[in-house]
């Protein structure tokens, strides 16, 4: 007990001046964004006083209106690729890991093997698939390609999931005479939630942050996504970085507002949904 | 949780049905035309997005029946996307300064007929296979070697160095006074901004002798091994060495490096001639002055590559339309004075004059282009050719990450010849 | 029976699992996953869900689907196909083609394609360039595992504490896993370049010759690595902590009262309750260094110099895009594939095991 008083001023220091060095480079950014662009240069560390909205200002009022297709294109592209993959990604998950076949181990490994391929990989023959099926350059095509790549995800998270959910619900509710379907639905899936709550964050996160996958399938004459939005605003402003920070801030600050409101549920995801109180 | 969602997929399908941002032709079809075709552009400081629109406007406005449709590359790797768009069976209708390669010998591209190249001064520039793919429209010289006039003053040295020895004097003199001689960029994803010194090099020691080096290169002939090459690559390891060419430029992108000079981090920066605009336009503390790379006996060799316009898809839906409305681009006076003052062209259009209003250190290049014309000294650019007679697709790459190699010693220059023969025949096989 | 299934349930819920039947077994800490006890199940369960019906004799029961063929294709057709219709189109296809491709020797600029047998895995022997792409990439591989691991765990350990600074203090470490690969390259580029903010710092402590991160080609891939490790330590935190939480109060209590100091406390109780946070951030950590690319493509383009920071992504795409050798680079990329399904395997077996029987 001696040691713990000891130390109990050293665990705020240590605690604080390591997350004050982490966010350092985070910080770089932020008060950038709140700066004129000529003060960036000679004084890139300076906190932003007084701080200007010059630099956001001008990411919204484009001519291009870059920022603000690609926002529409990205939140819709992000919701409906989650959205689906929560649920196709669910079922799988629940029927395999309720199957004993030989065959559903099979569909495992191959599923895990799918987690460790680098998307740019196989992008191009993903292209030709796209293209015999119509749907090269549409945010469908796009919507579907991240459905099948990230399924594997979804599936490995719902499934350790799914073992830790009584096999006596499902037997119970189905003995009450629902379907399946139902029995998923109403029984099954409520008790998934906070493994959902890490699916939708983590997909959500990492589909929002893609950004040779769209650029590659959305072509450009079918808009753009935002994070497409910064590789191009880098290109074009090269070393103004006033205008790049805050379009790359813009570009975040949505999927960082998705990650706080989750972000309760998201740890208990992580941790199977024990985590006390 | 379950509403939630169906909700969610509500609001978002209706937004997915239609992307967004791209349905809607550019702003600049000003004329409601018969026929649509997509342009691919790339923005940069200098050719921002009103740049294109404006340019855009004038040549529809000449070739009626022509909407223009334009494509933003998403760097200024505009030769990467469009192969990225053409492997997903997606190339522009008409494209602006891509490199041709491999996109011609695919029959991807429509090659112009001499008729439809009168007006260019060197119509044959660029051509693969003896047909011309990308309208030859301006001519840069690469690299000028822009200097300091402050630092030079500073360091006591008077005139421009004439030969070569007297430019490795300058360079003494330079850093003996704590001035970094030369500013060499090419960190980040611009690898190709170490090129320019090479270039040079290349130019008075290898084509000053034998300008088809590369073609005989392309047949096995030569060999980056041998002599001339060698020499020249020497020449680049020497200034690194000595410390006249600081390695930390290799962490600066191409932006970073031009704003290096202009902060005072060095005294010469060997760069192509585009950049004689931009030191017009935004000067520095300090006067800019510019002389040709000297060879070691002091003769003129003016290294120049000609070509860079634009191109047209051999499935662009009206073929005749897209050259057309290619040559109205390329060929219009107020575009080429956008050009010249944004990005510091020389237009190769005949009858073609710059405004007057153009600043000294685009003059002063401009002055070394024509007196290279005039005493015959022009020969290839290295690293920037096109069509026959170029390096094979992915080697310039190659080459300019070799070069970082070679500045930072980690190759000598041996070992870097060797290095480009290798990559020459994997590239090619 | 295999381990990956095993895997699944580690990179979810295993966890808590594990620290309830710990709770339930007192010291016993990891039983084998295969007895774990329903009463952990049950209490996995969130509360304020329906109770099951004790109703136990049925538990042996297999359930009724299994019987009947048509009513099983129907399930899957339901459960399992749009699933894996989306995988095996979008994923399985394109990987059949470009194993296709790899003995090919296309190159969409320079038709026609032709069958080249095994020529191009021949070449990828002899070359260079691929084993120095591997050799980075297993370098970057392992110092992000490593670093980040321990980082993570260094910090949770810190910031295991329910107070509002360290609730906090968890957000600042959590933000660059939310950030695009991008956004943390043009960041770190901005600190690291010779003129950036770290080394005006050194300058202004009196380094006179500070390093060039990004442009010593001795450095800069361990500079890649580091950046890596910065945006994926977060998540090992949040793993660790939430590991952590689940490491029962009275079993460390009952280790110090029998006289074990802080680190054999921390060997003995805490760090094999942690095994299955390791294993989540293990796999996650092998995922993204072995996939490493939008950083290089932005920081260094695989410079300084040449492939001192290629990785076999950057390798493979460089190949294909820029030199126009897809048949090669698909070579390349089943190289790739292979090696890289072989270590998760592997790495998957040992850490698993190590969650049984320790």
């Amino acid at each position: 007990m001696i040691d713990a008083r000891t130390h109990a001023w050293l665990r705020p220091l240590a605690a604080t001046f390591a997350g004050a060095v982490f966010f350092l480079p985070l910080y770089l950014m932020l008060v950038n964004v709140f700066k004129p662009s000529t003060d960036i240069v000679p004084h890139p560390a300076a906190p932003p006083v007084p701080p200007t909205m010059e630099n956001i200002g001008a990411v919204l009022s484009r001519p291009d209106s870059l920022f603000t297709y690609g926002l529409v294109n990205s939140v819709a592209v992000t919701a409906l690729s989650i959205t689906i993959l929560t649920v196709l990604s669910a079922m799988l998950g629940h029927y395999l890991a309720r199957s004993r076949h030989v065959l559903a181990k099979v569909v495992m490994v191959t599923l895990l093997c799918g987690l460790m391929i680098p998307v740019p990989v196989i992008l191009a023959p993903i292209t030709s698939v796209l293209k015999t099926l119509g749907l090269m350059t549409t945010l469908q095509g796009l919507i579907l390609v991240n459905i099948g790549y990230y399924v594997p995800f979804g599936v490995l998270l719902f499934m350790g999931f799914v073992k830790g959910v009584p096999l006596e619900l499902e037997e119970a509710a189905e003995l009450d005479g629902a379907s399946r379907l139902r029995v998923f639905w109403q029984v099954v899936f409520p008790l998934l939630r906070p493994a959902s709550a890490s699916v939708l964050i983590f997909l959500g996160v990492w589909i929002w942050n893609d950004f040779l996958t769209p650029l590659v399938i959305l072509g450009p004459d079918s808009g753009t996504t935002v994070t497409v939005g910064v590789y191009r605003a880098i290109g074009q402003h090269q070393s103004d970085f006033g205008a790049v920070f805050a379009f790359m801030f813009l570009a975040t600050l949505p999927i960082l507002v998705f990650y706080l409101a989750l972000q309760k549920n998201f740890v208990k995801g992580l941790t199977g949904g024990a985590v006390k109180g | 949780m379950r509403r939630s969602m169906v909700w969610c997929l509500a609001a978002t399908l209706a937004a997915a049905g239609c992307g967004v941002g791209g349905e809607k032709p550019s702003e600049t079809s000003a004329s409601g035309g018969d026929v649509t075709l997509t342009f691919l552009v790339f923005e940069t400081p200098n050719l921002d997005a009103a740049f294109w629109d404006a340019a855009i406007a004038r040549a529809s406005a000449k070739v009626p029946g022509v909407t223009i449709k334009k494509l933003v590359s998403p760097n200024v790797d505009r030769t990467g996307y469009a192969k990225q768009l053409d492997a997903s069976g997606n190339l522009p209708d008409i494209l602006q300064s891509v490199n041709p390669a491999g996109f011609a010998q695919a029959g991807k591209l429509a090659p112009f007929t001499d008729e439809e190249l009168r007006n260019f001064i060197a119509p044959k520039a660029g051509a693969i296979a003896g047909k011309v793919y990308q309208l030859p429209y301006n001519t840069q010289v690469i690299p000028v070697v822009y200097y300091n006039k402050d630092a030079f003053a500073k360091a006591g040295i008077t005139g421009t160095p004439r030969t070569y020895p007297e430019l490795l004097d300058v360079s003494a003199k330079l850093k003996d006074k704590g001035i970094t001689p030369f500013v060499v960029g090419g960190g980040g994803a611009d690898t190709w901004a170490d090129m320019y010194p090479l270039t040079a090099t290349v130019a008075t020691d290898v084509y000053h002798k034998t300008p088809d080096w590369l073609t005989q290169r392309a047949t096995g002939s030569v060999k980056f091994a041998g002599p001339d090459f060698t020499k020249a690559a020497q020449k680049v390891a020497d200034l690194a060495q000595k410390g006249y060419i600081d390695p930390a430029g290799l962490s600066r992108s191409y932006a970073d490096t031009e704003q290096a000079f202009r902060d005072g981090k060095g005294a010469m920066y060997p760069m192509g001639s585009w950049f004689a605009t931009s030191a017009d336009n935004t000067k520095p503390g300090f006067e800019i002055g510019a002389f040709p790379w000297p060879s070691d006996d002091g003769s003129p060799v003016t290294p120049t590559f000609t070509g860079g316009g634009t191109l047209v898809s051999s499935s662009a839906p009206n073929v005749g339309l897209a050259k057309k409305w290619a040559l109205a681009f390329d060929e219009d006076k107020q575009n080429n004075d956008a050009f010249v003052k944004a990005d510091g062209s020389i237009p190769a259009i005949k009858g073609y004059t710059p405004p007057s209003d153009m600043g000294p250190v685009y003059r002063a290049t401009v002055d070394i282009y024509q007196k290279g014309m005039a005493d015959g000294s022009i020969v290839n650019a290295f690293s920037q050719e096109a069509g026959d007679g170029s390096l094979p697709p992915g080697l310039a790459d190659k080459a300019a990450l070799g070069v970082q190699d070679l500045i930072t010693g980690k190759k000598s220059a041996a070992d870097f010849a060797a290095y480009l023969d290798d990559q020459w025949a994997k590239a090619t096989r | 029976m295999t381990d990956i299934d095993h895997a699944a349930l580690a990179a979810s819920s295993a966890p808590m699992e594990q620290a309830n039947s710990a709770r339930a077994n007192s010291a016993q800490a990891n039983k084998a996953q295969t007895t774990r006890a329903a009463t952990a199940r049950a209490a996995a369960a969130p509360s304020g869900v329906r109770r099951p019906p004790a109703e136990p004799p049925r538990r042996r029961r297999p359930p009724a689907w299994r019987y009947r063929t048509g009513q099983s294709l129907g399930r899957f057709a339901l459960f399992a196909l749009p699933g894996l219709l989306a995988y095996v189109l979008f994923v399985l296809v394109p990987i059949g083609m470009t194993a296709y491709y790899s003995f090919t020797n296309r190159n969409p600029f320079n038709p026609p394609t032709r069958w080249v047998g095994l020529r191009n895995y021949a070449d990828l022997l002899g070359d260079p360039e691929f084993h120095q792409a591997l050799a980075n990439t297993v370098v970057i591989t392992v110092i992000v595992t490593l670093l980040a691991n321990a980082g993570g765990l260094l910090i949770a350990m810190l910031l295991d504490r329910p107070t509002k600074l360290y609730l906090a203090l968890r957000g600042v470490f959590f933000t660059p896993v939310v950030l695009s690969s991008v956004v943390i390259s043009v960041i770190w580029q901005a600190v690291l370049t010779d003129e950036g903010l770290l080394n005006s710092v050194l300058r202004g402590l009196g380094v006179a010759d500070p390093p060039g991160w990004l442009s010593d080609p001795e450095i800069a891939l361990y500079s890649i690595a580091w950046i890596l490790t910065w945006q994926m330590l977060g998540f090992c935190v949040v793993v660790y902590l939430a590991g952590l939480q689940g490491v029962p109060r009275e079993l460390r209590e009952a280790a110090a009262i029998d006289g074990c100091g802080p680190l054999a406390r921390f060997r003995n109780v805490t760090w094999p309750m942690l095994a299955p946070a390791l294993t989540i951030n293990t796999v996650m950590l092998l995922i993204t260094g072995f996939k490493a690319y939008d950083q290089i493509q932005v920081i260094t383009n695989g410079g300084p110099g040449t492939g001192t920071t290629a990785t076999m992504a950057f390798q493979v795409v460089q190949t294909a895009f820029t030199g126009n050798h897809i048949g090669y680079s698909s070579a390349m990329a089943a190289v790739m594939l292979a090696l890289v399904g072989t270590v998760s395997v592997i790495v998957l077996r040992v850490l698993q095991r190590r969650e049984v029987t320790r």
